[in-house]
């Protein structure tokens, strides 16, 4: 990572990549606040199955979201990679932090805006508003995240039926 | 130099933890210089010792923190929550760097990536436009072709050397600036004869191209300014040392043994300028300081003060919760005795503490008095307020919260509740109507009832009502209280036409939920033609609770102490085999919900399990649990918007050991328990 | 000839590492934690250089300079501050309060000595 770059270039926009299942997966570092080790987390009763649970975050209480499950992966099993981002996001117009649990994180990424690709409207199964964009690898692509959306919706995989739908759209 | 490195690793860490501690200070003060000061200093030697030693991450992410704080102290940059999250998350990572071995921990690399980059963003983004300052300087680094030339002329008085100042030691520190040209002059050397060694008689001219300011150039002269004659003249904006032609010029001048002219010089340098045709673009970047101005808030200091004091107390009940396990599990002689004594005295100062934020209620009555006055007047309604117990005390934080639940409950009751005149006195009633406010203690709880002499209200009408609005079906049966409890629904209103004074879409349901934001409940109760009471049960306060700590499978969990009435231990195969969840304690049989089911834990029950039984109001009812820890003070902390689906959880609190235990909401277990008996009663 | 150096840091490390370089170079070497812990050595017995820190608790360097200058015996000898920063303001203050020069840290043994050699004579 050259930070430098940061200045000079306006128009460069700084991403933290992690990995879920095969996929990579990006963040605006905006929405960032650090990444935790593994700990143990408190599963609360009678709530969604994607909600891990709670863990103290210097005394204070973080909701982990285990980000497999809400991309309709299968639960994340926990080995020495796994890990906790810890985002800022918006919801229902309030701030507030949640922990996510993902496979791995990947890196710090610096990108040109003139790098981002639109995303597909078609040939993902994500629901289009939660990507922001695309970036392009050499063996495929990093799907940057609109966190604060993600968050604010119970659905984010296209369920079959309504793929066809998605199109028509 | 390894047992220096070793020293430091030891000496870091004490710094981190130290800068922790002080951070953690600062969450509640923000605005303490003393507290600023003191991480500064601490970024300040953890940045020392890691150059010293050779940790460069460290010494370049401390670099660009001890930045921030020098702006913060300097009141340049205002201290933020997110300037203290990013170093709370910093100081995590410093205790990792400090540890780390090699750079194969790619999960420390991508963090610090991480905390770089949204620590100078802070920088940047706040102060960006002080050109000035040259503690950002190490964040822009300047490409050469923004050399400068610099003339110096360097003149030492005889007796520099008096002074323990060595000229050339000067003139090596102008060299580690950039590029130089030296040109050691002689002239002044006297006679052989008169040679005087402790005297010194050259003088320098130099040129120097550098990309620093002429700061940096009269910074290296700072110690010896008044031991000599110093000329620093900066010449041109481009590197005029590349310039063969130009250092010819001047190496003729000075062998002609000619004194430099400034002037001359910078005609010369004018004309080789337009000579060469340097483009001298230079971008001057338009960049804006933010100014941060504090703001204006109409906060008292004094009740500012006592919430950090509560945060402390709250801080202090959770270390000693700490000390109490460490104190059981080491066994260490003579430990556990004091441990004891922490507890009691931290349970003293805290129900002190909280004393003080305890305000009594005919604080907030005075508005009432007047919404009455006003608003009978309005209303064309002979109405008199009534206080009984205004000497009860609150939470100064509840308070706040309740006045415009009541504000509301009031309102409807003068608008709705209460018949106009003419009605009262058909119906034989007094003409003057009385709204009551009654508070009072019970238990743990305090009780705060609005009554009134009105026209109550129907529960058919409202059956009516909800089957029109779709809310039940046309042959649910309710009781009477049901009915009322349907008036807490969201949207539900029984006042046939909007009126002025209840306005438009606040309900029954807002005044709910906001007594439940402060973990009270509100009952209602109507008698037709006699008139309603609203009661509302509060917590005495909202931080700190008595508790039972249990354990189902790896969860914890606290009962709140006010509501458990007894303990009982049975076999597991006797709840297993209990006819309809009913068990038989001492000469009462009781009701029990299975948490384990309930709340769908993973494992198998142990062979023992426990049963709490906990009240409220007139139901009892026993919680199954595998295993009593103990009492436990909890420092409650809300579980978040995204648990604000979860009804039978009121919050968590964190364990000595660190991890995270859920407090359960019993009165909500029990009234929930109660409705569905109801309804599978009835 | 060895010198009588004083030397001035809260940070162990640091007072180890300077102590070990001037020890091995032949001087004899005082130790102060920061500066009111320092002001101990000053007891009229010969010193002939002083190295401080600037940020330390309790007394930072630039009182500490303030007091060994205060002190007739100590008038006149040489005091050198270590310091990361290049801010001018704080040299400035630094020698406005007594100091005859600085050494940027980081260093190495050999830049510490030169620096030394430079004010001891």
């Amino acid at each position: 990572m050259n930070e430098n770059n940061t200045l000079a270039n306006d128009n460069v926009t700084t991403f933290l990549t992690f990995i879920l299942g095969k996929e990579i997966f990006a963040t605006n570092v905006k929405k960032v606040l650090t990444i935790l080790e593994m700990r143990p987390i408190t599963k609360v009763p009678n709530s969604p199955e994607y909600m891990r649970g709670v863990i103290n975050l210097r005394g204070n209480v973080l909701p982990v979201i285990d980000m497999r499950i809400k991309f309709g992966m299968s639960p994340t099993q926990f080995t020495d990679n796994t890990c906790i981002i810890v985002l800022n996001v918006t919801i229902e117009d309030e701030e507030l932090q949640l922990g996510i649990l993902v496979d791995a994180v990947d890196k710090v990424l610096e990108l040109k805006e003139s790098e981002i690709e639109e995303s597909p409207s078609i040939g993902t199964k994500y629901k289009v508003e939660f990507i922001q964009g695309m970036y392009k690898l050499e063996d495929g692509f990093i799907m940057l995240l609109n966190m604060d959306l993600i968050f604010n919706s119970e659905v984010i995989i296209l369920a079959k039926e309504n793929e066809s739908v998605a199109i028509d759209e | 130099m390894d047992k220096f490195r070793d020293k430091f690793i030891e000496e870091a860490s004490d710094l981190i933890n130290e800068l922790e501690k002080v951070l953690l200070e600062l969450e509640s003060n923000k605005e303490n210089p003393d507290l600023i000061q003191q991480i500064f200093r601490v970024m300040h030697s953890l940045k020392g010792g890691s150059a010293m030693f050779g940790f460069n991450k460290i010494d370049k992410f401390t670099h660009h923190l001890e930045n921030i704080y020098d702006l913060i102290r300097n009141n340049k940059l205002q201290m933020t929550d997110e300037i203290l999250d990013i170093t709370l998350a910093a100081v995590d990572h410093l205790r990792n760097l400090a540890q780390e071995k090699d750079d194969s921990e790619t999960k420390n690399n991508i963090q610090h990536d991480l905390l770089l980059v949204k620590i100078v963003d802070i920088i940047n983004e706040n102060v960006a436009g002080l050109e000035e300052n040259k503690t950002i300087q190490p964040i822009v680094v300047a490409s050469n072709k923004e050399l400068s030339t610099y003339y110096i002329s360097f003149k030492p008085y005889h007796n520099i050397f008096n002074y323990g100042t060595n000229p050339l030691y000067l003139i090596d520190e102008l060299c580690d600036l950039g590029e130089t040209k030296i040109f050691p002059r002689y002239d002044n050397l006297p006679d052989l004869d008169d040679l005087d060694e402790k005297k010194c008689f050259f003088y320098w001219d130099i040129f120097l191209a550098t990309n620093q300011g002429i700061n940096a150039i009269s910074e290296v002269f700072i110690f010896a300014d008044d031991q000599c004659k110093l000329k620093v003249h900066k010449i041109s904006e481009i590197n005029l040392l590349e310039e063969i032609s130009f250092i010819g010029i001047i190496e003729e001048t000075i062998n002609n043994q000619k004194d430099i002219n400034i002037d001359q010089l910078l005609l010369l340098t004018h004309e080789l300028e337009k000579v060469f045709e340097k483009e001298q673009a230079k971008t001057e970047k338009q960049t804006t300081t933010t100014s941060h101005e504090a703001g204006i808030s109409s906060i008292r200091v004094s009740s500012e003060k006592l919430d950090n004091l509560i945060n402390w107390v709250s801080e202090l009940v959770t270390i000693q919760a700490r000390l109490s396990l460490f104190a059981q599990e080491t066994e260490t002689d003579g430990l556990l005795p004091i441990a004891e004594e922490v507890e009691k005295i931290s349970r003293h100062l805290r129900d002190d503490v909280f004393s003080i934020r305890l305000i009594p209620i005919e604080n907030m009555l005075t508005r009432f008095q007047r919404l009455v006055r006003e608003l009978s007047h309005e209303l064309n309604k002979d109405v008199v307020f009534k206080t009984e117990g205004t000497e009860t005390e609150l939470d100064k934080n509840i308070i706040e919260v309740l006045a415009d639940p009541l504000m509301h409950i009031i309102r409807n009751s003068l608008d709705h509740g209460i018949e106009s005149t003419e009605e009262r006195k058909k119906l034989g009633k007094p003409n003057r109507s009385v709204i009551l406010l009654k508070a009072f203690y019970s238990g743990t709880n305090v009780i705060i009832q609005i009554s009134d002499d009105g026209k109550g209200i129907d529960p058919e009408k409202i059956k009516s009502q909800a089957i029109l609005k779709g809310l039940i079906s046309h042959d649910a049966d309710f009781s009477k209280k049901e009915a009322l409890d349907l008036l807490f629904l969201p949207g539900f209103s029984t006042a046939e036409k909007i009126t002025k004074v209840s306005g438009r879409g606040v309900g029954m349901d807002v005044v709910k939920r906001k007594i439940a934001e402060i973990r009270g409940e509100v009952d209602i109760d109507s008698i037709l033609n006699e008139g309603t009471t609203i009661t509302i049960r509060l917590p005495l306060t909202l931080s700190i609770i008595d508790g039972l700590l249990v354990q189902i499978g790896e969860t914890k969990f606290v009962i709140p102490l006010s509501s458990v009435d007894k303990c009982y231990e049975f076999k597991h195969e006797k709840l297993a085999n209990s006819v309809n969840y009913l068990i038989r304690t001492d000469d009462h049989e009781v009701a029990f919900l299975n948490l384990r089911e309930m709340f769908v834990i993973d494992g198998t029950p142990p062979e023992t399990e426990h049963v709490v039984v906990v009240q409220f109001g007139e139901t009892k009812i026993g919680l199954s649990v595998d295993n009593i820890i103990g009492q436990y003070q909890a420092v409650l902390k809300p579980l978040g918007k995204l648990y604000k689906k979860q009804q039978s959880i009121s919050g968590a609190t964190i364990l000595g050991d660190g991890t995270v235990a859920l407090v359960l909401d019993t009165n909500k277990l029990i009234s929930d328990y109660a409705h569905s008996e109801k309804k599978i009663g009835g | 000839m060895g010198k009588r150096i004083l030397i001035v840091d809260d940070s162990e490390s640091i007072r180890e590492v300077v102590s070990f370089t001037l020890e091995n170079a032949g001087h004899d070497v005082l130790k102060g934690i920061d500066g009111q812990d320092a002001l101990k050595h000053l007891d009229g017995s010969k010193l002939d250089l002083i190295i401080t820190d600037l940020h330390m608790p309790n007394m930072d360097g630039i009182e500490f300079i303030r007091s060994v200058r205060a002190k007739e015996d100590y008038k006149f000898v040489p005091i050198l501050f270590l310091t990361t920063e290049s801010q001018t303001a704080k040299k400035m203050e630094a020698k406005e309060a007594g100091a005859t020069g600085w050494i940027i840290k980081p260093f190495v043994p050999e830049k510490l000595l030169a620096a030394i050699n430079k004010v001891v004579r």
